[in-house]
């Protein structure tokens, strides 16, 4: 497909956002995780919930491939009877969000550390507990790992991922 | 009952138990739909199987919950991979008792994901006359494939209002429309600048009844007509332009012609594994258009330069149009000399009594005009290679799944749809000692099928593998058999034991003279091999031929 401005470096196997609409019936959930392993595709994140219109679900689906994958994936998810539609999604035409819950039990002396981090990257505490704070985020992935990266050293002992959401802008 | 009825559907094979009582019982009120009990409920998947593809309509199977259900998986799996319309009832506990692990249940619907088109389990009443309608029409539109819909007994039991619908709308599902102009515009250009082209037609043109669009396109363009397995009879096999099955045990020279061609036109196939050998070395030289119905196939196993997508009915009729005529004759001289060089080999002067010998003889008796089924294997091949098949939808055999024990059932629910055709099961000891307990829905139904039991003591293709890729090591492909006769007898089916070859025509004869159900055993030549042969895992270019051809080292394939 887009052969022509190949970086030389580039294995060719990207991470694909995919956003699908889908009808709610007994089992789409089951077809469509189904899809993915039986035909090797490889499964990064998959989030699901309601949407805008009734007896529908939309889905966020994180898909790892080279280009022929993610076509033949489209395709494939495209001809199960209860996925309405399905588009693969550019990062500069997207939001995109996900949600995380970091659970850190820091020591006394540095629980202010912790609040200091928190509040440089816009995260929130919602609960605080006698041995530590649960940290909530929502954010790109990228700086929810750099978050956890900057906790790890307090004490991180539970983390929380929604998996990405996304939407076309 | 009515869901049936309204579908047109005269004919439904199936097997009762507990859960599908009600239905049952419902199904004495309607006589106009004929119920053929089966022995096992594979077979009567295979039963609607074959009468779907016979008639291109939806065969409907229908099996208890548990046991009796996941008995369909195979048939139904069989059907998935070759595109087959089935609708498949099976009956589930009470609504309330599911998930409970209540006796005879079976979570069938997670059981069939992957090999259904679409299933359902219906909950509520008031869902059935919808679901039901659906089922019917997502199994014979698009690319068409087997639906399965779980019905709990209470849901049989209990009375609904709802009328069923007059039109499906299914969000995200549309029916595949015309092809795009622009589409058939660099196909037909590509076809016009090509010197060597060829097409492979393949299942969705039977599928589509497109088989005279494709004797056009072949006339008007003077193109090379290939078939897949499945295509076989969408051309006239006495046709001039017409060249046979290719592929792993296809005619040796459509194989080269691909290797050979700067034009590969797919229609209406799916580039499997067993026609285009290792795809990388496949049609090398060729640009390569695809037509099909499906988008997913376009690019899966080999890379296109053209795809065409839609229904064949519109695409391929929209293609004789735009289509040149021309006139190929250098091609063809080429490709001639590959058929007088590589032909399919009958050996005559031979004192072996050889598989062959009654396939060539069963074409020879039928001139080619019977529906023929078969399992999977040698004899399969053989069948493939020398059954000169004139017209679609007679040729029945399984050929994505290649499931032994297909054959039998599979031929008997084409006789079922087709009483006016002659119908002939080929297939092996293996396949037979599968499912041969059909013999009695045979009898019962007084079924004039002809089962035409090539034994050669094996189970053929495994212990020909055996012999090239494992040096002679046989390992558990030996296959001792009952005495045919006696078991014929048993069941009360015509039996004819045939094991010398002056005995052959006469053999076929009377079992085609005699009214009802036959078994003709073949006792032929136990180490018999098929060629010619493309090793699995090999490019096309690597045809091993058959050693009785006077070249017997790799052909020329590619200059």
């Amino acid at each position: 497909m887009s052969a022509l401005l190949k970086d030389p470096l580039d294995t060719g196997i990207h991470q694909h956002t995919i956003t699908a609409l889908v009808q709610n019936e007994a089992g789409t959930l089951n077809r469509l995780v189904s899809l993915f392993r039986r035909r090797g595709f490889s499964l990064a994140s998959l989030n699901a919930g309601d949407c805008e219109q009734e007896g529908f679900s939309r889905l966020t689906l994180v898909v790892r491939g080279d280009d022929s994958d993610l076509y033949q994936c489209l395709r494939q998810l495209d001809k199960l009877i209860d996925v309405v539609s399905v588009e693969d999604l550019q990062a500069e035409n997207a939001v995109e969000r996900e949600l995380a819950l970091i659970r850190v039990e820091p020591t006394v002396e540095n629980r202010d550390a912790v609040f200091q981090i928190a509040g440089e990257f816009y995260a929130r505490t919602p609960r605080a507990s006698s041995t530590g704070f649960v940290i909530e985020i929502s954010s790109s992935p990228r700086e929810i790992e750099r978050l956890i990266s900057a906790l790890t050293p307090y004490g991180v002992t539970e983390v929380v991922r929604s998996g990405l959401v996304a939407m076309r802008v | 009952m009515e869901a049936l009825a309204r579908q047109g559907v005269d004919i439904i094979f199936g097997y009762p138990g507990g859960v599908v009582l009600p239905l049952y019982d419902e199904m004495l009120k309607w006589p106009e739909i004929k119920h053929v009990l089966v022995r096992h409920e594979q077979c009567a998947a295979h039963m609607a199987d074959g009468y779907a593809r016979v008639t291109n309509r939806v065969g409907v199977c229908l099996a208890t919950s548990g046991p009796g259900a996941t008995n369909l998986v195979t048939g139904i799996a069989n059907a998935v991979m070759d595109s087959i319309p089935m609708v498949a009832i099976t009956g589930n506990v009470n609504s309330w008792a599911i998930g409970k692990d209540a006796f005879q249940e079976t979570d069938i619907q997670g059981i069939t994901i992957p090999i259904t088109k679409h299933n359902y389990l219906v909950t509520n009443v008031d869902d059935l006359p919808y679901a039901l309608e659906e089922a019917f029409f997502l199994a014979n539109t698009g690319r068409k494939g087997p639906v399965l819909v779980d019905i709990p007994k209470d849901v049989f039991i209990a009375k609904t209002s709802m009328p069923f619908p007059e039109k499906i709308v299914r969000r995200g599902y549309s029916l595949p429309g015309a092809p795009k102009p622009s589409e058939i515009e660099a196909a037909a250009e590509m076809l016009k600048n090509a010197k060597r082209p060829v097409a492979i037609a393949g299942a969705g043109v039977v599928w589509s009844e497109t088989s005279p669009q494709l004797r056009a396109l072949a006339e008007k363009s003077d193109l090379p007509i290939i078939n897949s397995l499945l295509g076989l009879g969408s051309m006239d096999r006495q046709d001039p332009r017409s060249m046979g099955m290719m592929g792993m045990h296809g005619e040796a020279s459509s194989t080269i012609a691909v290797q050979n061609a700067d034009l590969v036109i797919g229609i209406g196939i799916r580039f499997d594994d067993r026609l285009t050998g290792k795809t990388n070395g496949f049609a090398a030289k060729a640009n390569i258009i695809h037509f099909d119905i499906d988008p997913s196939e376009f690019g899966k196993t080999v890379d296109t330069h053209v795809t065409v997508s839609g229904d064949l009915a519109q695409s391929l009729a929209a293609f004789v149009e735009a289509a040149p005529e021309k006139n190929h004759a250098e091609w063809w001289s080429e490709i001639r000399a590959w058929q007088q060089e590589f032909p399919i080999v009958v050996p005559e002067g031979t004192k072996q009594f050889l598989a062959r010998h009654v396939l060539k003889e069963i074409n020879d008796a039928t001139r080619g005009e019977a529906i023929v089924s078969t399992d999977v294997g040698q004899h399969q091949m053989w069948t493939a290679q020398l059954y000169k098949f004139r017209e679609p939808k007679n040729w029945v055999t399984s050929g994505g799944l290649g499931t032994m024990g297909f054959g039998l059932p599979a031929a008997m629910g084409a006789k079922f749809a087709r009483q006016d055709m002659e119908v002939w099961a080929v297939v092996g000891d293996g396949g037979f000692q599968m499912t041969l307990q059909e013999l009695q829905t045979a009898v019962e139904n007084k079924l004039d099928v002809n089962i035409c039991l090539i034994n050669n003591g094996f189970l053929g293709m495994v212990r020909q593998w055996q012999e090239l890729f494992y040096d002679n090591r046989y390992s558990h492909v030996a296959m001792g058999s009952p005495d045919y006769g006696k078991l014929a007898d048993a069941y009360g089916v015509k039996f004819f034991r045939c094991s010398r070859r002056e005995d052959l025509a006469a053999t076929i004869k009377a079992a085609r003279e005699h009214e009802g159900p036959t078994l003709c055993e073949f006792v032929v030549e136990m180490e018999e091999n098929v060629f010619p042969m493309v090793a699995a895992g090999m490019t096309n270019d690597n045809l091993v031929m058959d050693p009785a051809l006077p070249k017997p080292e790799l052909a020329e394939v590619s200059k």
